[in-house]
């Protein structure tokens, strides 16, 4: 967070930079079941941010001594592409994907009945493909439908979207200048019910704002979880026309 | 056909307010039913949700294809296609062998046709080839199908496979595990592949075993019963 | 987790390839159906998405203006990198890329260099002191088979569709990056005295041997590559050579159309 930047004015009679209300999510298109490998899979756009999601397991756990006897374990790994952002990346994790790698699977796990299957593990792949602020809650998104599509039982879908605070108004769902220039960045992951497995915040809120930006987020999500929700009837759809035309 | 209703649900869809009528691949919260698997869902008294993927999770009593994978001192590790691999014992060959000759019988590789004789808590899976119907296999095919798939390609009752197998004049053998085993003339094999993938894309699909039947008679066109090879 | 292949799977691969037969029905020599879009990374400066059967390949083409080496003071330079992510196949692990990823990244550099694809004279900056770097980013999304041949395409798409950022930094107008050739890679992998292309997972599997070519536009090659622990022979080596040159041909028609 960097304050508010003087020289742009981000919110114009409610209109913001991109054409997009307060309250309005980027455009999000959502593709399951893309990879051919994984058990599981989902591509994910939420504006300009593209990410995909595999999954596989539950499977044996190497190495041996992480396996854990009465559930499964979650592992999940945030990686963004060298090519993905503006200035070209070094490949590998840096702290920041350890991080969010971390608080992303512990967004999922709450939902995952890893007692069913002992000893095994079930690994999560998000590969960022390129960057717009909000990948980590992308990921999350996708994560979730692809772990549906790999035929994990899950209690719900966790569904995933941040507020932030531009011009001292608090909006839905920032895209890139409204992230690097904005005054509060706040990430939430929920589950169906409404129970809060993610929550992070940087920058600068009053406690009116930050209940304003948890509630706008959740609408949000609310609205991101239909998407998700079609993709995955639509899948099933097209696989049964595929069938029918064979 | 009775119709009963059936629809695509994700994991957390409310499908009932009767905590009663809960069935597999639900679970119930507050008295409700909420499906836990994203796939289709059969209401009937109870209600069922058959998932469209996941993998394989051995039961006592399944009879399963394997491979064997690692041999140990007194057991073949066997790859089931599942997270747990199958431990077939020295014990459980059918007849009496010594250790040291263990790799003579079953190699890096072998096939087998085995039942899961017990599954511990912590997923140790135990099998057997002691049944006259179990056993190595040295010829015909393997093809593998997603486990989920399985109870179609049985059919009610049976009625789906018994009717494969006289029709495709194979022998096949269905692995809980989506292994499918067949054996038969190769011209006979390469429809009896077909069909089954076949069964395996539509099967989701209503009057399925029609339109089998009907692929079978289409593919063989003017040849007549069974293929009998030289 | 299918890391072991059944006796009854190689016989049946191998009885199939005694009558000539490949499992997917094609001919020994003919590669999958292959898809090339271009400009899917709005970020890079130039990006493409390949897929080869069920292959598929994501390469990012990224510049920046940076010093140039001691012993080509007045060229640009390119840098190649391949993250065979553990999305992409059960077989890969998280972690630095192994010796498999340092090989596909390094081969298909090869192909980009030793063609001469990119003109590195036309990336000199200020001679001696900077000039433009090009790094050509391989991300492997899903391996069905023969990622090799798909990542080499990747690159070339995408290079093709660069342009130079110059405007960003400073340094004038943007402007095409100046390619001069069209590298195709071409990998045969051989079991049992049968040669095929453009392998998938099951033969890949039963193969212990492969062989890469790559072959420039005017049907001279200008890379090759061993890999695996089999053995081949020369006439086997000379085969492959001519059947990746002509097939080659094709391919590049389909880059020309674009």
């Amino acid at each position: 967070m960097q304050g508010n930047n003087g020289n742009i004015t981000f919110i114009r009679d409610g209109v913001r930079l991109d054409g997009r209300r307060v309250d309005e999510l980027r455009p999000i298109k959502i593709e399951v079941g893309v990879l051919s490998r994984a058990d599981g899979s989902c591509y994910m756009e939420m504006g300009d941010n593209k990410v995909v999601a595999a999954v596989y397991g539950p499977r044996e756990v190497h190495p041996r001594h992480l396996q854990e006897v009465s559930r499964a374990i979650v592992r999940y790994r945030y990686n963004m592409a060298s090519f993905s952002v503006e200035e070209r990346r070094r490949p590998g994790p840096d702290r920041r994907s350890y991080e969010l790698s971390k608080v992303s699977r512990e967004a999922l796990e709450p939902v995952i009945l890893t007692s069913y299957f002992p000893r095994s593990v079930i690994d999560i792949f998000v590969e960022v493909l390129q960057a717009d602020a909000g990948t980590r809650t992308a990921g999350i998104n996708a994560a979730s439908v692809a772990l549906a599509d790999a035929g994990i039982p899950m209690k719900g879908l966790i569904t995933s979207c941040a507020a932030g605070k531009v011009d001292g108004q608090v909006v839905l769902d920032p895209m890139k200048e409204e992230d690097n220039f904005g005054q509060a960045d706040l990430p939430i992951a929920i589950t169906p019910w409404g129970d809060i497995t993610l929550i992070q915040m940087d920058g600068d809120l009053s406690r009116d704002e930050f209940r304003q930006a948890v509630e706008l987020a959740r609408i949000g999500c609310g609205k991101i979880y239909e998407i998700q929700r079609k993709a995955l009837l639509d899948r099933y759809c097209q696989m049964e026309s595929a069938a029918q035309e064979a | 056909m009775d119709h009963m209703e059936r629809r695509v649900v994700v994991p957390g869809d409310v499908l009932s307010e009767e905590s009663k009528r809960a069935g597999e691949g639900t679970y119930v919260k507050d008295e409700k039913v909420y499906a836990l698997l994203y796939g289709i869902a059969n209401f009937r008294e109870k209600i069922n949700v058959i998932p469209l993927a996941g993998k394989y999770i051995p039961v006592a009593g399944d009879n399963v294809l394997g491979t064997i994978k690692d041999i140990t001192f007194s057991n073949w590790i066997v790859d089931i296609n599942s997270p747990y691999d199958g431990l077939l014992h020295i014990s459980e060959y059918p007849r009496k062998i010594e250790a040291d000759d263990m790799s003579k019988y079953l190699r890096i590789g072998s096939s087998v046709m085995a039942r899961v004789k017990e599954v511990d808590s912590t997923m140790k899976v135990e099998l057997t080839l002691n049944d006259r119907r179990l056993g190595q296999i040295k010829t015909g095919r393997v093809i593998e199908i997603s486990h989920t798939r399985v109870p179609r390609l049985i059919g009610k009752g049976g009625s789906m496979i018994s009717m494969l197998k006289k029709e495709l004049c194979c022998n096949i053998f269905v692995g809980q595990n989506g292994r499918i085993w067949i054996n038969g003339s190769e011209e006979d094999m390469d429809l009896a592949l077909k069909t089954i993938q076949l069964i395996e894309k539509e099967a989701h699909t209503n009057g399925l075993t029609d339109r089998v039947v009907e692929y079978i008679k289409t593919e063989k066109g003017g040849r007549q019963g069974c293929h009998i090879s030289g | 987790m299918s890391s072991v292949i059944s006796e009854i799977r190689k016989d049946y691969l191998y009885n199939l390839m005694l009558r000539g037969q490949r499992a997917d029905g094609r001919a020994f020599d003919q590669p999958r159906e292959i898809s090339i879009k271009t400009g899917v990374i709005r970020k890079a400066e130039g990006s493409a998405l390949v897929t080869l059967g069920d292959t598929q390949v994501m390469v990012g083409v990224k510049m920046q203006p940076g010093e140039p080496f001691p012993d080509s003071l007045d060229r640009g330079v390119i840098v190649t990198n391949a993250e065979l992510v553990p999305l992409a196949s059960p077989m890969f692990e998280p972690g630095p890329p192994n010796e498999f990823g340092i090989e596909l990244a390094r081969v298909v550099d090869r192909g980009v260099r030793e063609s001469g694809a990119v003109d590195l004279a036309g990336l000199c900056i200020t001679p001696g002191e900077k000039v433009w770097i090009v790094f050509i980013d391989i991300h492997i999304l899903d391996d069905c088979g023969n990622i090799m041949d798909a990542s080499s395409l990747g690159a070339i798409a995408a290079l093709l569709t660069t342009t130079v950022p110059a405007k960003k930094f400073g340094l004038g107008e943007d402007y095409p990056l100046p390619i001069k050739d069209i590298p195709i890679a071409m990998t045969a992998v051989e079991f049992g005295g049968v040669v095929m292309f453009d392998a998938d997972v099951d033969e890949e599997a039963m193969a212990d041997t492969k062989l890469t070519v790559i072959s420039r536009a005017d049907g001279t090659i200008c890379g090759v590559q061993k890999s695996g622990t089999g053995v081949l022979s020369q006439e086997q080596i000379y085969r492959i050579v001519d059947i990746a040159c002509e097939n080659a041909k094709g391919i590049r028609e389909k880059f020309l159309e674009v």
